[in-house]
């Protein structure tokens, strides 16, 4: 049972991150109707930010607030500017561009923070050998703890946004149907580009949290996260955010699972590849994953 | 702005003139330049059979694939293995690579059956990273070597071939890999020419423009995606070989065998031309020039851009590539041969034949 | 002065020109019908009144020139559009879509609700359910509802009866024709059932091809044989 619990904590925590990050790209997703393949490399540069601010001496808290302004800027400016263009030409342009947003991304970061040694990003929480609460004979540690906690409420108030504001129930409509939105006066433009802010802003604070857990910064920093996301999002189907939310932890605590009870076949190197093949398997049997609404093609 | 009906004596010159420039560059490659822009030109090669194979399924049947790569790595570790552990020649070990590959791809296309969009692209994209990681498991590693990968994988001699004449060493190789390249680049445009203007070419077209539609105008939908993702799975692994043959070496996180090289391979499809022949081929070219110049330009210290990125702790070549590609993309949305063939419209315009008849007029 | 005048209106798609040039105009309190054949440019007109596609020509609302105003800002001005088959937002509820309706002004929009819900009673109660899961009648409702909270002074429809069962079709026109007598609304609708049409509308216009063959009271071309005999199959 101890095992269970600490598999179960260790992937609720985890699976948080996948979540925040799988969230952006369904919100993007459900806006503009893209996969934007940079979402990683986005949040990846912006921890890098919020390392800078930090290392600035902005203090940590601040610094995530920064970053995550610059993430939404980010977002917004690239759909804004690159995504729209291209999209209004060619549906397969927005893919290249996308890709080759990752690819300059990531090597802007290398450019500015490469030869420096390992960035050390401090961790949000306390994050000392012994700080940690024993929760049925399993280790939760506060830092765990944190990172599940700060994913959740932002996932909260994320929903509230949409649910319960003027701006969010603009968002839905835009998703619902553009053509009316534009027609019952919705700036669909700015609603757009705010998706894609929102999206950037998230991948921001999941980019930081990561980093705290990891400890060291580098290009390649959410290279698997940005997979595991993708995993999320399409699991719980890429135009339901809930599911998102949902698919992220499963994931999470699906692979702690698998690595933990299975370590000589599956164990840490082909955790994500056992996650992989069983959201394979369930999208066999919902081919627009648990929560996603099928579409009907007519003639 | 000149007219040409298709078919005329007109036409058939210009379509020689064509096959004259090529034939040119052809035969000028190899016999003038050096080794390593002949090697440039072998990973052109490599690239555009890889695109040319993605083309089959995404760009003439609308089926995405980010999968390719496995697809690829399939190709290149059948080589390695059968000429590394078995003693085969390597030129039987495209044949069995292209069946290799095919059954995988058919078995991969399954799903693809039932699932689409978006979600049949993060199929595709877990086929890609499952790849690498299947290679690396230590339970596979009697017969990959795991993470170490493979090595010294080459033709051990250069056959000799009575018009290339001597060739020997390093650069003998390269020139022989340059037009074992060519070899397989032909045949597999051949390969993709002959299925596209055939009736399971337009089968495949018929499907991509109207999935459901096509169905009612009976075209077998299982077999047809089944077949063309095998075809196009067994296609790509050939680039595999290929690669394999020319480097001697792959590992598991080689070149074009993990995620990255499926998502080369889009941009070389997309930045030619995605859903025309020649798309893939111009794709190559200008992929590896422009990634070799970048590359170049980051190395360089002077200039503009020395100025400009000098600064940078690491080369700027990815960002620039990046950039350019925002380019293409803005300038030619349908691709270099799309953006071609507007701007070639203004110049020369082939009137088809009428529907019916055969000769010439 | 009228309320809509549109002077040589042309628009198209990309290269495609599909209007050449129309002028139209709608009074204050004025229904007014564009018939034609399928392809005649009817919903295109549409479009292009309100701003969803690249024209040329002028268009004058309330006196002020809104060629160049983007679709969003027509709203505020008071244009509502009810576009063809798909006016509501099929993933969100019937309150949600109403208060969509209402995006471009604020306050009073509670009872705005109230108020088409009594003119909808059957809206109100599926007022929780999804819009995408209403019968066709009822999403055109929800449709027409949903442009009416704008407060518009025009309300541009296009092809209500797409669709639907005659009755309802009877019902959704009795609606437009009530609001249009009693409440002053000024109605641009575009119809292919030139009968049911000519019965709500005071003038007509006739599209083919993208240009305007005729034009005048719904009398006058109720009453002109070749019309009824290319139009009204009668």
């Amino acid at each position: 049972m101890e095992r269970f619990f600490q598999y179960l904590f260790d992937g609720l925590s985890l699976g948080s991150i996948y979540a925040l990050l799988a969230l952006g790209l369904v919100v993007v997703f459900r806006g503009t109707g893209h996969l934007n393949f940079a979402q990683g490399e986005m949040a990846m540069i912006c921890t890098f930010v919020v390392w800078q601010f930090n290392d600035w001496g902005v203090p940590l808290v601040l610094s995530i607030i920064l970053g995550m302004i610059v993430g939404f800027a980010l977002g917004a400016g690239v759909e804004a500017t690159i995504i729209r263009g291209v999209a209004k030409k060619s549906q397969a342009g927005v893919f290249v561009v996308s890709i080759a947003l990752f690819l300059g991304l990531n090597s802007l970061a290398a450019m500015i923070w490469g030869s420096l040694p390992p960035e050390q990003l401090p961790g949000l929480f306390p994050d000392e050998p012994d700080d940690f609460q024993r929760i049925f004979g399993a280790v939760w540690r506060y830092e765990y703890i944190g990172v599940l906690a700060v994913a959740l409420v932002l996932m909260g108030l994320l929903f509230l946004l949409f649910a319960k504001t003027k701006f969010g129930l603009a968002m839905r409509a835009v998703a619902s149907n553009p053509e009316s939105a534009r027609l019952a006066g919705i700036p669909t433009g700015i609603v757009l580009a705010s998706s894609w802010g929102i999206a950037g802003a998230m991948g921001a604070l999941s980019g930081t949290l990561w980093g705290g857990i990891v400890g060291e910064l580098n290009a390649g920093l959410m290279f698997t996260v940005f997979i595991y996301a993708s995993a999320a999002a399409t699991l719980g189907g890429f135009d339901s955010p809930g599911g998102a939310v949902i698919a992220g932890l499963t994931i999470g605590v699906g692979e702690q699972f698998l690595a933990g009870y299975f370590p000589g076949w599956i164990g840490q190197e082909m955790k994500l590849s056992a996650a992989l093949l069983t959201i394979f398997v369930v999208l066999l049997v919902k081919p627009s994953g648990l929560f996603g609404s099928t579409k009907v093609e007519r003639v | 702005m000149l007219r040409i009906d298709e078919g005329s004596t007109r036409h058939w010159l210009l379509r020689l003139l064509g096959f004259a420039v090529i034939t040119f560059i052809v035969v000028w490659v190899p016999t003038q330049m050096s080794s390593s822009r002949i090697g440039q030109f072998t990973d052109a090669f490599i690239l555009m059979i890889a695109a040319m194979s993605l083309n089959l399924v995404l760009g003439f049947t609308g089926q995405i694939s980010i999968g390719h790569s496995a697809f690829f790595g399939i190709g290149g570790y059948t080589a390695a293995i059968l000429i590394k552990d078995h003693g085969w020649s390597p030129g039987y070990t495209f044949y069995a690579a292209a069946v290799v590959a095919f059954v995988v791809g058919c078995v991969v296309a399954l799903p693809a059956l039932r699932i689409r969009g978006i979600y049949l692209a993060l199929v595709t994209l877990a086929v890609a990273v499952l790849f690498p990681t299947l290679v690396r498991w230590k339970k596979l590693a009697w017969l990959t070597d795991g993470s170490k990968g493979m090595d010294s994988v080459r033709y051990e001699d250069v056959p000799v071939w009575p018009i290339l004449g001597e060739l020997k060493g390093r650069e003998g190789r390269a020139v022989f890999m340059f037009w074992l390249g060519l070899i397989v680049v032909v045949a597999t445009y051949l390969v993709c020419r002959g299925i596209v203007k055939s009736r399971f070419g337009r089968a495949l077209v018929a499907i991509r423009d109207n999935e459901t539609a096509a169905a009612v105008m009976g075209v077998n939908l299982t077999t047809t995606k089944v077949l063309v993702f095998g075809v196009s799975a067994a296609l790509c692994a050939l680039g595999g070989v290929l690669s394999t043959l020319k480097s001697g070496v792959i590992t598991p996180d080689g070149q074009y065998v993990t995620l990255l090289g499926s998502i080369v391979f889009l941009l070389v499809m997309i930045v030619g031309g995605a859903g025309t022949l020649w798309g893939p081929i111009i794709g190559g070219l200008v992929y590896v020039w422009l990634d070799n110049t970048t590359r170049d330009i980051g190395t360089s210290d002077s200039g503009i851009l020395g100025a400009l990125f000098g600064w940078a702790d690491q080369s700027p070549a990815t960002l620039i590539l990046g950039l350019v590609l925002v380019v293409i993309m803005f300038a030619a949305p349908y691709g270099l041969v799309g953006l071609a063939k507007r701007l070639g419209r203004k110049v020369v315009v082939i009137v088809p034949r009428p529907v019916g008849s055969s000769t010439p007029r | 002065m009228s309320l809509l005048e549109v002077r040589a209106l042309s628009a198209g798609y990309g290269p495609v020109e599909v209007l050449h040039g129309i002028d139209l105009d709608v009074d204050h309190g004025e229904m007014v019908v564009i018939l034609g054949a399928n392809g005649a440019g009817k919903t295109t007109t549409m479009r292009a009144v309100s701003g969803m596609i690249g024209r040329s020509g002028s268009v004058t609302f309330d006196g002020v020139d809104i060629t160049r105003t983007n679709a969003e800002k027509l709203v505020g001005m008071g244009i509502a559009h009810v576009p063809q088959g798909r006016g509501t937002f099929p993933d969100l509820t019937v309150m949600d879509n109403l208060r969509v309706g209402a995006y471009a002004r604020s306050g009073g929009i509670a009872a705005d609700i109230d108020r088409w819900f009594a003119v909808f009673p059957r809206l109100a109660e599926r007022r929780d359910q999804r819009a995408g899961s209403l019968s066709g009648g009822e999403q055109q409702m929800l449709a027409i509802a949903r442009a009416l909270m704008s407060h518009p002074k025009l309300l541009l429809c296009d092809e209500p009866s797409l669709g639907l069962a005659p009755l309802i079709t009877q019902e959704v026109f009795e609606v437009l024709k009530k609001l249009n007598a009693d409440e002053g609304l000024s109605v641009l609708l575009v119809e292919q059932n030139a009968n049911l049409a000519l019965k709500v509308a005071q003038r007509v216009y006739l599209l083919e091809t993208g240009t305007v063959v005729a034009s005048g009271s719904a009398a006058q071309i109720a009453s002109d044989d070749a019309i009824r005999k290319a139009y009204l199959g009668a």
